[in-house]
């Protein structure tokens, strides 16, 4: 058991006395006269004896409800105040108004098992109470592993108030406590931990989702983090993070500063020969089935072959030597192969980026697919992540020092994050892109390859997927369907977490998860580089648009104000 | 409203306690808030009061002097009586049809009672107004031939004003629980005075609100409403 932590008992406003056991094992009634000190979602804190040791226990208040007031018939008329009413019939205005509030135990800091002990002991009616201090919420409430050396004070006391988070490496600044006053209580994330379990940030359009995965990204950019990301962006909404580059913030004094770089289509390329067998048939339409056995041993016999630049022609070759020149399920084969795949500027037989430079420590890789189309942006996902999974396993496995190893290692942990996520792990329908990031999901915490998924829509993401995501971040969903999904999927989304999600304003979030000690309600901080994801302002720019048309000479004018030869074509706009 | 007499209608208005009809004297209580008062007929008064100068809901007074102040404590007639010691009686008769004037005894003797509940006090001044009105419970007892009269509306209005201006029925609840069955019905009637006192719109509205709730929970209470 840890240490008494003395000095709690003074500190922190008196709210309210405990009043009595509530309905639930954990829950129990406050007694409070003031309408503003306590709000839902507050963390009060009372002190019980465990073990002969007091503790200060922490709890959550969940609801409140006016246990005293005026009486709703003095309102009849909004015209008249409740109060003038009650003056004439003689009844007392002043400090009669009691809430009730109901209060869930969440326990003390066991500063040995790093993580809150329910003391199974409620509040004996009568206990006073008192808001939680801030600087003891920042220590206890992210999973940040304190533990009782942490705690120790210069006198020797434990007293969790005097950890200083900020002094400590690896954490994400998320934002502050949105019961508490702006920058009252930081709350800062472990990055270690969400990049081993997974992230997920669930948001309906608007309410901020892409804004959050800037913040956190900005914080694992910064000099104490250094990470390794892979950004895979279908909207182009990421161009700003560029910023980070010349902002100061992200500098040290070893002259550390991140790099930001962009991929386009034009160097996203597909080797035809990093395709798996799978994958060919996803995006070919409705091979037969004699059809995908040729395919299947003709793709085996490609890829037993040395080079690794083989393209459809050699294919096609292949089958035609094994299956012989007029077979018709070849010969059908060949249109649709040529058709998805050679006419398609995504795959080439050759060009690969080299792993080492798409993702790097300290370098935040922005894949920009926003104009490809959903299958090829997916097709992208599949086959970048399986080669990075590879790199990471083999790194793992320390292939690296087998000299007959010749496959790419990546001896960093990588975290790749997902925009859109349901895109390329959609909970129904085809995506050649599920498999392998299930995969990464259930096993990448033991290989260091972490995802983060963001989506507005999770009823529409993979189940397994979404399930496997141990940190995540909810900011507001009114769907129904989609608060099934996070309740069905989210384990440690309790029903006080999602009552909150319809009332949430943007910027405001639900952090849970593995990487918190308890679900907290969080106000996100601001950026520090531009936020690129607004939507386009369409009544000012039809405005200037049109203002524009009318300023500009009509387009024969201006040429024939060159005074060449006009064109036929400039006669046919009207000139000369 | 209708009056017996000329002097009585002018007596309605004014804020003075004095030259107030009397309208009878206690005869008993059944509590120290709830007074029974035998209402004045011609024999024991010259000006005997009218049906409408003791009606339901009349707001009356008591005058009173306690250590050398002199107080009025108010109350309103929330209930009332008939009387009649002949009742029952069917044995023979002293009087015939035509002898009226032989009739002696029980005849004269028929009363009308009035229950009073009092609502609280004020301090008379020196020129016959009254101030600080309390709707405080009153700490004196009154006594049997005290003589009630009935309050002038200046004299209500007066009562019903609070320091800052405002209305004042802060009896209200004693009053509904002290008459009962009559309670809503008895505030109601005062509350209709109280309208012709206080013709401002915002005392008006305030006055809606009390109506309504007083209106609904006796709708309530006899369960024709929820």
């Amino acid at each position: 058991m840890s240490s008494p932590s003395s000095s709690i008992g003074d500190s922190g406003k008196l709210v309210g006395t405990v009043a009595g056991p509530g309905d639930g094992p954990n829950e129990f009634f406050i007694v409070t006269p003031d309408e503003q000190a306590v709000k839902t979602g507050e963390f009060i804190t009372y002190s019980v004896t465990v073990e002969s040791e007091p503790q200060d226990v922490i709890a959550r208040v969940t609801n409140r409800e006016q246990a005293r007031g005026l009486p709703e018939t003095f309102m009849a008329d909004p015209n008249v105040a409740p109060e003038t009413v009650a003056g004439t019939l003689g009844v007392p205005t002043e400090d009669i108004d009691l809430y009730r509030l109901e209060a869930t135990v969440i326990g003390f800091y066991d500063t040995q098992m790093q993580t809150f002990a329910n003391p199974r002991q409620l509040p004996q009616p009568g206990t006073r109470l008192r808001t939680a201090p801030d600087k003891m919420l920042e220590a206890v409430l992210p999973n940040l592993g304190v533990d009782e050396a942490d705690a120790r004070t210069t006198r020797g006391e434990v007293d969790l108030s005097s950890v200083d988070v900020t002094q400590r490496d690896g954490l994400a600044h998320m934002g502050w406590l949105l019961n508490r006053e702006t920058g009252a209580v930081d709350v800062h994330v472990p990055i270690d931990e969400f990049a081993a379990t997974h992230l997920a940030i669930l948001a309906s359009t608007g309410s901020g989702k892409s804004y959050t995965a800037g913040v956190l990204m900005e914080e694992m950019m910064m000099p104490d983090v250094r990470a390794s990301l892979l950004v895979f962006d279908p909207h182009g909404e990421y161009d700003t993070l560029a910023e980070m580059r010349g902002e100061e913030t992200f500098r040290d004094d070893s002259g550390y500063q991140p790099e930001v770089e962009y991929f386009d289509p034009d160097n996203l390329q597909i080797r035809i020969s990093e395709l798996s067998i799978g994958d060919v048939m996803s995006i070919l339409d409705n091979p037969s089935d004699r059809m995908q056995e040729r395919l299947d041993g003709g793709w085996r016999a490609m890829q037993q072959r040395e080079s690794r630049t083989w393209g459809i022609d050699d294919l096609l070759a292949e089958m035609y030597q094994q299956y012989g020149e007029d077979d018709s399920s070849v010969g059908a084969l060949e249109w649709r192969l040529r058709r998805s795949i050679q006419r398609n500027d995504l795959f080439t037989t050759d060009v690969n980026v080299p792993l080492e430079e798409l993702v790097a420590p300290g370098r935040c890789t922005v894949l920009q697919m926003d104009t490809l189309s959903r299958r090829d942006q997916q097709m992208i996902a599949t086959v970048l992540l399986r080669r990075l999974y590879q790199a990471r396993l083999a790194a793992v496995r320390g292939r690296g020092d087998d000299p007959n190893f010749d496959g790419e290692i990546i001896d960093f942990p990588l975290f790749s994050l997902f925009e859109e996520g349901h895109r390329f792990a959609p909970a129904t329908g085809e995506a050649p892109s599920l498999s392998i990031m299930r995969t990464i999901t259930s096993e990448g915490r033991k290989f260091g390859f972490g995802l983060g998924i963001i989506s507005q829509r999770p009823s529409k993401i993979d189940q397994d997927v979404l399930s496997q995501c141990g940190t995540q971040v909810t900011m507001k969903i009114q769907n129904p369907t989609d608060q099934d999904a996070i309740k069905n999927s989210v384990e440690a989304a309790g029903e006080d977490v999602l009552r909150e999600l319809p009332g949430l304003t943007p910027g405001q979030a639900v952090v849970s998860g593995d990487s918190m000690n308890t679900p907290v309600l969080i106000q996100v901080r601001r950026r520090h580089t531009q936020h690129g994801a607004d939507s386009i302002p369409a009544t000012q720019e039809w405005r200037t648009a049109h203002q524009q048309r009318r300023d500009q000479p009509s387009r024969s004018e201006s040429a024939d104000m060159g005074g060449g030869e006009s064109t036929g074509e400039q006669n046919l706009l009207g000139g000369e | 409203m209708t009056n017996t007499s000329q002097t009585n209608q002018s007596d309605t208005q004014t804020d003075h306690i004095t030259d107030c009809l009397a309208i009878g004297s206690i005869v008993s209580s059944n509590s120290h808030m709830d007074y029974t008062v035998e209402i004045f007929n011609e024999t024991d008064r010259e000006q005997a009061p009218g049906p409408a100068d003791c009606g339901f809901g009349q707001p009356v007074l008591i005058q009173k002097t306690v250590q050398d102040t002199e107080y009025v404590i108010m109350g309103v007639i929330y209930d009332t009586h008939l009387v009649d010691p002949d009742q029952g009686r069917s044995g023979p008769r002293l009087a015939q049809g035509d002898q009226k004037q032989f009739t002696p005894g029980y005849v004269e003797e028929r009363t009308k009672l009035a229950g009073v509940a009092l609502l609280g006090t004020a301090v008379v001044t020196a020129d016959g107004t009254i101030e600080n009105p309390s709707h405080q419970m009153p700490r004196w007892t009154l006594d049997v031939e005290d003589i009630v009269e009935r309050c002038p509306d200046g004299v209500t209005r007066a009562f019903h004003t609070g320091e800052n201006g405002g209305i004042l029925i802060a009896y209200m609840e004693r009053l509904l629980d002290l008459a009962g069955s009559l309670g809503a019905e008895v505030m109601l009637a005062l509350l209709d005075r109280l309208r012709g006192s206080f013709p401002a719109d915002e005392h008006q509205r305030v006055l809606d609100v009390i109506e309504k709730d007083v209106r609904w929970q006796s709708s309530v209470d006899r369960g024709v409403m929820r």
